[in-house]
């Protein structure tokens, strides 16, 4: 490939990025390793555009590829999440037990409904605290309805419950 | 006696002796038995993601797609049980279902393999209902539009930009019922180096990408009485029209296009050819002199739009290897504007060039910020404003554009007389036609060079080791003693390896040329629908057949090119030339 021209990416996050690659050097399947790492580095857990051109120019492998594998893993962030993460779960046994109206009750707790309601998965709250999305199952489908908040399960969730375990999180965020 | 390299099957009761290894699709097809395909593209796509071409195979537990399938040992094959009619049926309402029902308002309405397919395989009603979110047009690009919309994801576009060219501008994004195709970030193809080749076009089976259609904007300046409308046609363009038009593959039919230009109404009919032998003089010039005074060597050719975009992004810093030639289409535009204008005494502000073209690139192309010689001829001695600006092409048709305006003027193409080129812009050589397959510039210019440094003609004008259809084709030529190494590629996907070669220092080429799509220009992203390699050979055929028709075959022997020289540029590489028929590159690099 020719000189190309590196795109534009601050030096520090550029060391970071630089490190990463090097460490998966030569290795197969590198990519997913590479965009792991660079979105664990990241304060806000995300990819952003400049660091996925970053990559490719690094990697060689090319833009569209990247992002063609970034937006197949959900795992993957293009925007930057809130400090807690809040992921209800969507599968069928949650289901059954209400979770589609826990999901609606966060949202409204937290602003988002307009996201949810225009198909998005996943919102984030203008301030960054709170991430909130959905999974189709974490495998606890005894414990249904279940909500992991900052990694951790919850089950048997409750509108009265979740309400508490988030604000217990926000300290004194104003919840609606 | 059995032999190892074959394998015995039944396909629907009868027994055949197909080649080892073979798909189940084209052992059928050596049968003579019919498969119906949708996603599946020889030499483009093999994705097996459309569910059409399945096939009942006995002791099987499912239905088998043929096209990713190999044959075994007493396999038995059938191709239209009940079973597998149904599930064809009902694959296709799946995809229909999420298939915009506007056949009528559609570019590619009669040319359409998912229509088609639904009329063979006999869908009556749509079942089911939309279930895909719906997704903006892409229309961010000079040269393509894409309509997500319509697309049914057999991946053929990636295939062709990622494998054939070596783009790499658009792939498959999202999963599951967002999966669509697109770009990085989903930028639209007009902001990611993409190099407008339209090849995705050309292998779409759907409405799904499409050129940019400028066919209105043409029809209005056919319209305007105060519009001077030149119209000049690309070389390949005479080789398919007549297709478009529903004559037989590869039709040589100029006469009867030029009749039917003005038919339409342009004021004059002109010829590209004219300006690719004009482009010879040049560019054989300008090899003559990299070769005697020193100049960066290879040099490479500079008609092809798609592959100035791919060095410019792919390969920034080699452009000292291209040419400064602009390409024909170009060079036509600067001379309409300038010399015809001068000539016929005509406000250049007035006249409307047009190209009809085989090719999506030349779109971008014709508005490249550069492509301006006649305004900045005009300039000063017009005292026209920079607001008065105006480009040398006015506007670029493909092919299909072209065979929908006669269409729509219901112009009987077929059984029109034939019609000679407007002068001065319309004389060429048999060597100028040979541009539209690949091979061909080297071919012409071979000619003139040889003429010009040797002092005598070639022994023999037909050069037939650049002919064909082989990726990279080379050739050393002795010019009065000096050995000249010459290559052809065709493709991206080659011209990127020749590139890779000149950018270690191992390149063993003076000159090479350079054609973006596969076959040269004959198989451009603006051609007819379908272009396969049987009939890009038949319109090889009918270019190579004109040009042995020609009485004048070398471009030096043009008598209109030698008159504009007299009359105007003076001489090749002179101080008019420089300003109107040559042109700069720009760095562009992959990270737009």
């Amino acid at each position: 490939m020719g000189t190309i021209t590196a795109p534009d990416l601050a030096a520090t996050d550029r060391a970071k990025i630089d490190a990463i690659v090097n460490k998966f050097k030569d290795r197969q399947g590198a990519l997913l390793g590479i965009l792991e790492e660079s979105q664990k580095q990241n304060k806000n857990s995300y990819l952003s555009e400049e660091v996925l051109t970053y990559i490719s120019f690094k990697t060689k492998v090319p833009l569209s590829r990247i992002y063609s594998v970034v937006t197949f893993y959900s795992f993957f962030n293009l925007k930057p999440q809130g400090k807690h993460n809040i992921v209800v779960c969507r599968g069928t046994a949650c289901h059954t037990k209400g979770s589609k109206a826990l999901l609606d009750d966060v949202a409204v707790l937290m602003g988002g409904e307009k996201e949810l309601e225009g198909g998005e998965p996943t919102f984030t709250t203008s301030d960054n605290e709170f991430t909130v999305r959905t999974v189709a199952c974490f495998g606890q489908c005894a414990l249904a309805p279940v909500v992991a908040i900052d990694g951790v399960i919850h089950s048997n969730v409750t509108t009265i419950q979740m309400r508490k375990l988030v604000s217990k999180i926000s300290k004194g965020r104003n919840l609606r | 006696m059995e032999n190892k390299n074959q394998v015995n099957v039944k396909i629907n009761g009868l027994a055949y002796s197909v080649p080892k290894g073979s798909t189940i699709l084209n052992a059928c097809k050596g049968a003579g038995v019919d498969v119906p395909t949708l996603c599946f593209l020889e030499d483009v796509s093999q994705n097996a993601s459309c569910g059409i071409c399945v096939v009942e195979v006995k002791g099987g537990k499912s239905l088998i797609r043929s096209c990713i399938t190999e044959v075994f040992e007493n396999m038995e094959i059938s191709t239209n049980s009940i079973k597998v009619r149904e599930a064809r049926k009902m694959n296709l309402e799946l995809i229909l279902a999420n298939h915009p029902n506007d056949c009528l308002n559609c570019l590619r309405n009669q040319n359409c393999e998912l229509q088609t397919m639904a009329a063979n395989l006999g869908i009556k009603e749509g079942r089911f209902v939309r279930t895909k979110p719906m997704d903006m047009l892409d229309e961010s690009s000079l040269s393509i539009t894409r309509d997500p919309n319509k697309c049914i994801l057999c991946k053929r576009c990636v295939n062709v930009c990622a494998y054939t060219q070596t783009v790499f501008a658009i792939d498959i994004v999202n999963r599951g019922l967002k999966s669509k195709v697109a770009p990085y970030m989903d930028k639209g193809i007009g902001n990611v180096a993409c190099t407008n080749c339209g090849q995705c076009a050309l292998v779409c089976p759907t409405g799904a990408i499409t050129e940019v259609d400028n066919t209105a904007e043409v029809w209005s300046d056919l319209q305007n009485p105060d519009k001077v409308v030149l119209v000049q046609t690309a070389p390949a363009i005479r080789v398919a029209i007549g297709e478009a038009m529903g004559m037989e593959q590869g039709a040589l039919v100029t006469g009867k296009m030029v009749s039917a230009l003005r038919k339409l109404g342009f004021n004059k009919v002109f010829d590209t050819d004219f300006t690719a032998d004009l482009t010879i003089m040049e560019e054989g010039h300008e090899l003559i002199k990299r070769l005697t005074k020193g100049g960066t060597l290879p040099m490479i050719t500079s008609c092809s739009p798609g592959w100035i975009k791919f060095i410019e992004h792919f390969f920034p810093e080699q452009l000292d290897h291209l040419s400064t030639c602009k390409s024909p289409q170009q060079m036509f535009g600067s001379l309409a504007k300038t010399f015809y204008a001068e000539k016929m005494h005509i406000d250049p502000r007035k006249i409307s060039v047009v190209s009809i073209m085989p090719c999506t690139a030349k779109k971008y192309e014709a508005k490249r910020p550069e492509m301006m010689g006649a305004f900045d001829f005009w300039k000063e001695k017009m005292n026209l404003n920079e607001d008065e600006k105006f480009y040398d092409i006015d506007h670029v048709l493909t092919t299909r554009e072209l065979s929908r305006m006669f269409k729509e003027a219901g112009i009987n193409f077929a059984g029109l007389a034939e019609e000679e080129f407007d002068s001065p812009l319309g004389a060429s050589t048999g060597a100028a036609v040979l541009f539209g397959a690949t091979g061909g510039v080297m071919e012409a210019a071979v000619r003139t060079a040889y003429e010009v440094v040797v002092g005598k003609p070639l022994p023999s004008l037909d050069l037939k080791v650049v002919r064909g259809f082989e990726g990279i084709k080379e050739a050393e030529l002795d010019l009065n003693g000096t050995k000249v190494k010459v290559a052809v590629a065709h493709t991206l996907k080659n011209a990127r390896t020749l590139m890779e070669q000149i950018e270690k220092g191992e390149s063993p080429y003076h000159f090479i040329e350079v054609m973006t799509c596969p076959g040269g220009c004959l198989g451009g992203g603006g051609q007819p629908i379908p272009t396969t390699w049987a009939i890009r050979q038949k319109r090889a055929d009918s270019i190579y057949s004109e040009d042995r028709k020609k009485g004048l075959r070398k471009s030096h022997e043009n008598p209109e090119v030698a008159a504009l020289y007299k009359d105007f540029l003076k001489e090749p590489l002179g101080h008019l030339s420089h300003e109107l028929l040559h042109t700069e590159y720009t760095k562009r690099g992959i990270f737009v």
